[in-house]
């Protein structure tokens, strides 16, 4: 399964590129909010103004890879929560209003897979349309859907694909009860050797066009594995298998990406984690965004940048100078220590 | 390839705590639809729902469930199902723990079906509640994952009302490329002042028993279930019970609204073609159709509508069972299936209930009565959800 053209909404330039070229973007605030694309080029105002937050920065992300490439074939989605903030509008109304008369244009934004929906009925697309919402999984799972959809057909097919999630206060309040967040406010650049407990609240849309055909490819998804309330042990185990699957050798990996999040209870699983593949150099990304239960999706588009030089081993955003020439990324994330996920990258052919 | 045998499955819905109990009322035409005892909203009054007749310590007492322990009603209900499923098809711990073993659940409104604690803990009124760490779509996912230690794939879909169909989609298509040997499929979501406010804004709710593909047709009534099914591989089947294969499945984006079904039925009409064309049937093949069938004005027209294009004018027996149960939105697709797998296994098939004048544009309606030594081969069951989502799966009998 290929990388063909990918686009990224963050906390950083990414959308124009700005980030990739240098321009690292440091807030101190307790959320790290995206920065926003100019919608209306991409969006109607009539639909704009009833859209929510993860629809909008979704559309705007999946909309120029539409634009610049045609054939799609079907849409599949990662989305944690989608349109949280809209959910949580529509029941402040049922409270507020005592379940009196209520309009629907927020319950219809809420749901999940409102996006997948409205990029179908954008690009009026009739092909194959998922929605996964399984919590930091479900980017992962897109792919692994994704996957099984290229290997039914002989035809040359694609994809867009994507991964969603937003900022909205509840979610940030619901998150900052169970202790997700730092209680004191620290710039993102210092996130990670923070040594406290939680993390920043971030969020994002990372979209890609994938295909079963190499032409043009920026790189390659060569395989995604998951694994829930795992041991450090079960973690060998697991990478020992998928490597043996996928015919590839450990040393094969030229760098990690990890998803550190500066909460000091639980990145360790990060540092036992390299030990697996204790001579690759890794590096952390949540500095750039906060975290957010989707970011493996972020994770790939930097992974795939990575790739093709696009990102180099000198950017000031990263803790440690990299290889500029690498052939496999391997990302590995986890979310709360309980769920853990990990995408095998390649360089494309293009 | 490997073929995909359904060898288990479990149901609680709003006419029965198990698919025997429901066989039971669907033989009788006993609908579950009436007034709420246990759903807490404004519109118990005004409104017939599809409840379980349990209330939340009754599903914790069902689930032998620890209490004030963050299980929501989604997740309890879930449980329920699952639990009878992996019983019925006899799957041991070590099978439920293996890596080759998966567990694809689907909800709409999973963990916030609470709405009041979930509006005092996003609003941040007093201390976190118990349900704090539970309101993500995927908890109830979570949870089972947890309690019986499964190891292998999990995953949660939303495609609103098609769901759990896409859940078995997905599932099959898992073990048909030998990623897994076995997988437990399905859906739950439970009434939720959320889901009622929502639909009731969008008007498409009945103050009626539902009455699917019938002129007077009024809307939906909203319902409540857990549904899976276990599907394994021809290698794990072997000597077990094979209740049905699965050998169809399509889905296909309406891309026409956001809330509503297309006219011309573009969504509807891809899914059964795609499905039909993966079973290898052509469309006369198929014995029976489990419908959508919501009874809104939109949905009945629409499938309808899709029925006379894919099948000529001339579809089989077809029926929607939620003139039973309510609309159970996520849980809806795996139920379905369910109840067809009965019906075809038991050759009946089962009245749709309250189509007392049915749809007259089209020269066909639904099943009326009860009828016996049917032979079922193959069979049809159709989810269309809010978004466009359509999926059609199609089973057929083990010999």
């Amino acid at each position: 399964m290929y990388v063909i053209d990918q686009q990224a909404i963050s906390a950083q330039k990414t959308h124009d590129l700005s980030f990739e070229k240098g321009d690292y973007a440091i807030y101190s605030a307790a959320t790290l909010p995206i920065v926003e694309p100019a919608y209306a080029e991409f969006i109607p105002l009539n639909l704009l103004r009833r859209m929510g937050k993860a629809v909008k920065m979704g559309i705007a992300a999946a909309l120029p890879i539409v634009n610049r490439n045609q054939k799609v074939d079907g849409i599949i989605i990662g989305t944690a929560n989608g349109g949280l903030e809209n959910c949580i509008d529509f029941l402040n109304q049922i409270v507020a209003y005592d379940e009196g008369v209520l309009t629907p244009t927020n319950f219809v934004q809420s749901t999940p897979n409102a996006l997948a929906g409205q990029l179908a009925l954008m690009t009026k697309n009739t092909g194959y349309n998922s929605t996964h919402v399984n919590g930091s999984l479900s980017f992962e799972n897109a792919l692994v859907d994704a996957k099984l959809f290229f290997e039914a057909t002989t035809n040359k097919t694609s994809l867009l694909v994507g991964s969603v999630e937003e900022i909205s206060s509840y979610n940030y309040h619901i998150d900052l009860l169970s202790g997700r967040y730092k209680k004191e406010i620290i710039s993102n650049d210092q996130l990670i050797q923070s040594n406290t407990e939680g993390s920043i609240c971030g969020e994002g849309a990372s979209f890609f066009l994938l295909s079963n055909s190499p032409e043009h490819a920026v790189a390659e998804i060569v395989d995604t594995t998951q694994i829930i309330h795992p041991s450090t042990a079960d973690l060998t185990v697991l990478m020992n298998a998928f490597f043996e699957k996928n015919q590839l050798s450990m040393d094969a990996i030229d760098l990690i990406l990890l998803g550190k999040n500066g909460d000091n209870r639980l990145d360790f699983w990060y540092d036992d984690f390299h030990q697996i593949f204790p001579a690759t150099p890794a590096i952390n990304f949540k500095q750039l965004t906060g975290d957010y239960r989707t970011i493996s999706g972020f994770a790939t588009y930097l992974g795939v940048q990575i790739l093709n030089g696009k990102i180099n081993g000198a950017h000031p955003a990263f803790n440690t100078e990299f290889p500029t020439n690498c052939n496999h990324i391997l990302i590995y994330n986890h979310f709360d220590g309980i769920r853990h996920g990990f995408i095998l990258i390649k360089k494309g052919t293009r | 390839m490997s073929k995909v045998f359904v060898t288990g499955f479990g149901a609680i819905s709003a006419i029965g705590n198990s698919a025997l109990e429901a066989r039971s009322s669907l033989i009788n035409g006993t609908s579950g639809i009436k007034k709420a005892r246990f759903f807490k909203s404004n519109y118990v009054n005004s409104l017939l729902f599809g409840e379980i007749p349990l209330n939340d310590e009754d599903f914790i007492n069902l689930t032998n469930s620890p209490k004030n322990s963050g299980l929501t009603r989604t997740s309890l209900i879930a449980l329920a199902a699952f639990q009878q499923a992996i019983t019925s098809a006899n799957l041991s711990e070590e099978a439920l723990s293996s890596f080759t073993t998966g567990f694809i659940s689907a909800s709409t409104v999973g963990g916030m079906c609470y709405t009041d604690k979930l509006y005092e803990d996003a609003n941040l009124q007093g201390e976190a509640s118990e349900f704090v760490g539970s309101y993500e779509a995927s908890d109830h996912t979570f949870q089972i994952a947890n309690r019986y230690t499964i190891k292998g794939y999990t995953d949660t879909i939303n495609t609103a009302c098609s769901s759990s169909a896409n859940a078995i989609l997905l599932g099959a298509r898992l073990i048909q490329s030998g990623r897994l040997e076995r997988v437990i499929v399905g859906g739950a979501d439970s009434l939720a002042k959320y889901t009622v406010n929502g639909f009731n804004a969008l008007m498409i709710l009945s103050d009626e028993a539902c009455a699917p593909f019938s002129t007077d047709r009024k809307g939906l009534n909203l319902g409540e279930a857990g549904a899976y099914l276990v599907l394994e591989n021809e290698a794990c089947a072997n000597k077990k019970k094979k209740y049905a294969e699965v050998i169809g499945f399509g889905n296909s984006n309406d891309a026409f609204h956001p809330s509503a079904t297309s006219p011309d039925a573009v969504g509807p009409v891809l899914a059964m073609q795609k499905a039909l064309q993966v079973a290898g049937l052509t469309a006369g093949q198929i014995n029976y159709i489990n419908a959508h069938g919501t009874g809104t004005i939109n949905n009945d027209e629409t499938e309808s509508t899709a029925f006379a294009t894919v099948f000529e004018n001339n579809p089989p027996p077809y029926n929607s069972t939620k003139s039973y149960t309510g609309h159970t939105l996520a849980a809806s697709g795996a139920l379905e299936a369910i109840f067809s797998v009965l019906s075809m296994e038991n050759n009946e098939l089962y009245p749709s209930l309250n189509c007392q004048d049915p749809i007259n544009t089209f020269p066909f309606q639904p099943i009326q009565t009860y009828c016996e030594q049917q032979p079922i081969h193959y069979i049809m069951s159709n989810s269309f959800g809010f978004g466009g989502n359509c999926t059609s799966l199609i089973f057929s009998k083990c010999m």
